[in-house]
């Protein structure tokens, strides 16, 4: 789902319960280049929002990252302010 | 849309307090791990804060805090009238001294407290 809304993406989600319910993920993509953290989480979150909404999630950790050399222009990305 | 009353309230309490910090329950009994991880590293840094308990009308607060900051879950802790972020945001902001140096206080050299050991953790009933 992650990787659907950001094509390219690194994701890596640890089920911290082992019931599927409480996961940890770990993003990395190039379109987090120039948002403030605060918009790459609500990226993410926004991503799997109706995974929360019909209750299969209660719980998401995330933590976001730029891959490093992202300097090639993001497709896709609205770089507008 | 919200309540264009409650989402006036909230608002208000938002610009009001420095720091302030919506949780579930209060600092004293955190009803949530995301919260009281939060509870913890503002409690080691010695700043005073508000807080909300977002389980007396969370839905409500869902929706308000949405508008307002773009942001649905708890806990949302802001500083100034600003979101700095949820747990994970403020964790790293703490780790990475950041969060000190926007509180204008000194890194603690200790690491975020955790509950005192003997101090029984809050019960939780799982609702789902």
């Amino acid at each position: 789902m992650i990787e659907q809304a950001l094509p390219g993406a690194e994701v890596e989600v640890i089920d911290e319960t082992g019931q599927g319910d409480h996961l940890r993920a770990t993003v990395t993509a190039a379109q987090f280049e120039g948002l403030s953290r605060l918009d790459q989480h609500r990226l993410v979150k926004a991503a799997v929002r109706e995974r929360f909404d019909d209750g299969s999630i209660h719980a998401l950790s995330v933590k976001t990252a730029i891959p490093p050399a992202s300097s090639a222009p993001l497709p896709g990305a609205d770089g507008s302010e | 849309m919200a309540n264009p009353e409650f989402k006036q309230q909230v608002e208000k309490l938002i610009s009001d307090n420095q720091v302030l910090l919506f949780m579930k329950g209060t600092p004293e009994a955190p009803r949530c791990g995301f919260s009281m991880r939060v509870v913890g590293v503002l409690d080691s840094m010695g700043v005073e804060y508000g807080s909300i308990d977002v389980l007396q009308a969370l839905e409500p607060l869902r929706e308000v805090t949405g508008e307002i900051s773009d942001w649905q879950t708890f806990p949302q802790l802001y500083l100034n009238g600003e979101l700095l972020g949820g747990a994970d945001i403020v964790e790293e902001m703490y780790e990475s001294g950041e969060l000190a140096e926007q509180l204008g206080v000194e890194q603690p050299a200790e690491p975020a407290a955790q509950p005192e050991p003997g101090q029984a953790p809050p019960l939780q009933i799982d609702q789902s």
